[in-house]
């Protein structure tokens, strides 16, 4: 029986991806996200059929065994643009850190200041970068890696659907610039609006949005203590 | 012989990121397992040891479906109803004013830096 449920959820899980994956793809829109569109049909048949969250952890625990190695992967993008990491290099490294210190800064003062749960805090620290360094910092630190990957989803929603027209307004126009804020500001989310607008942009959008999640996750645990310390 | 290949390369790629996580314990560094594999496998193709041929298909094969892996891990959420009702407002501001402000940050700071590049538009 509780095979049998593994293997439900694990098909539950790779059933409501395909699906909304076919609904982006056929449309497109960045309001349609894989990940919470996704998510949200799985809970909606878990709550459908009774089935608790505790029955969904063994499936959950084997789909997401393969998560790290293929992070560990983003090296591989990362080397193959390597030329381009040395052209910008100053760019690159003032851009990503200034921008990964103030989202964390930021978000952290606001969340702190209204008084939110300290685990809820701890969860929106990350919510810059992408979800795997997202979930992994929130977890180290205390957090909860559900909620970071929801604070994750929505900032980079936000990004990818207002982040060109803000950059724009703002006189951001050179395309080196206007990468490297979507990727930093936006992770994969920006990344896929950077490469609408240019080859040159979506490279150094990825490039930035896993750097981003390099300094984020080595900052963090001096923002935790400068924030949190008691 | 060639899905032989992908599965060496999908244990290479764990083999490497096991490594990550052992070292982070090891040193006791509060930073994440995944952060220092990818700067392991950075270094590893960079000074020739790992060619990219051992590990560019199953990387690129797992980057291509990243997003499936994030859906499990959002069905958390089923567990955080109360907090967006509750704090829902307070968490949309903060969202909402960090990610303008890093936007601003990064995208100003780095076309001041990249001001003598030619290809700029303007």
């Amino acid at each position: 029986m509780p095979r049998l449920m593994i293997l439900f959820t694990i098909l539950l899980t790779v059933g409501a991806y395909l699906l909304s994956k076919a609904l982006y793809l056929r449309y497109r829109h960045p309001l349609l996200n894989i990940v919470l569109l996704g998510a949200a049909l799985v809970i909606a048949t878990l709550l459908a059929l009774n089935i608790p969250y505790q029955a969904y952890l063994p499936g959950r625990r084997i789909m997401t065994s393969l998560l790290g190695p293929a992070t560990v992967g983003l090296a591989v993008p990362l080397y193959r643009q390597r030329s381009l990491v040395r052209r910008h290099a100053p760019a690159i490294v003032a851009g990503v850190g200034l921008g990964s210190l103030a989202s964390m800064l930021v978000a952290g003062l606001i969340a702190l200041m209204a008084g939110l749960p300290r685990e809820v805090v701890l969860s929106v620290l990350p919510k810059s970068v992408t979800i795997p360094f997202a979930v992994e910092i929130a977890r180290i630190h205390g957090g909860s890696p559900g909620l970071a990957s929801a604070f994750v989803v929505a900032t980079g929603t936000l990004g990818s659907v207002f982040g060109a027209t803000l950059l724009t307004w703002a006189g951001i126009r050179h395309p080196v610039a206007r990468g490297l804020a979507l990727g930093t500001g936006a992770h994969g989310q920006g990344t896929a609006m950077a490469f609408m607008e240019g080859e040159r942009e979506g490279s150094m959008a990825g490039l930035a949005m896993t750097l981003a999640g390099i300094t984020t996750a080595t900052l963090a645990p001096l923002m935790v203590r400068l924030l949190l310390r008691s | 012989m060639k899905k032989l290949q992908f599965l060496c390369q999908i244990a290479l790629l764990s083999g490497i990121y096991y490594l990550g996580n052992k070292l982070a314990l090891l040193m006791g560094l509060p930073i994440p397992g995944n952060v220092v594999g990818i700067v392991l496998l950075y270094a590893l193709l960079n000074l020739g040891i790992v060619p990219l041929e051992y590990v560019q298909d199953a990387a690129d094969f797992l980057l291509k479906h990243l997003v499936f892996f994030f859906i499990p891990v959002a069905v958390d959420l089923m567990n955080w109803g109360g907090v967006f009702y509750r704090y829902g407002l307070m968490l949309a501001l903060a969202i909402v004013i960090s990610t303008v402000l890093t936007f601003l940050g990064t995208g100003y700071l780095a076309q001041w830096l990249q001001r003598g590049d030619a290809t700029c538009p303007d």
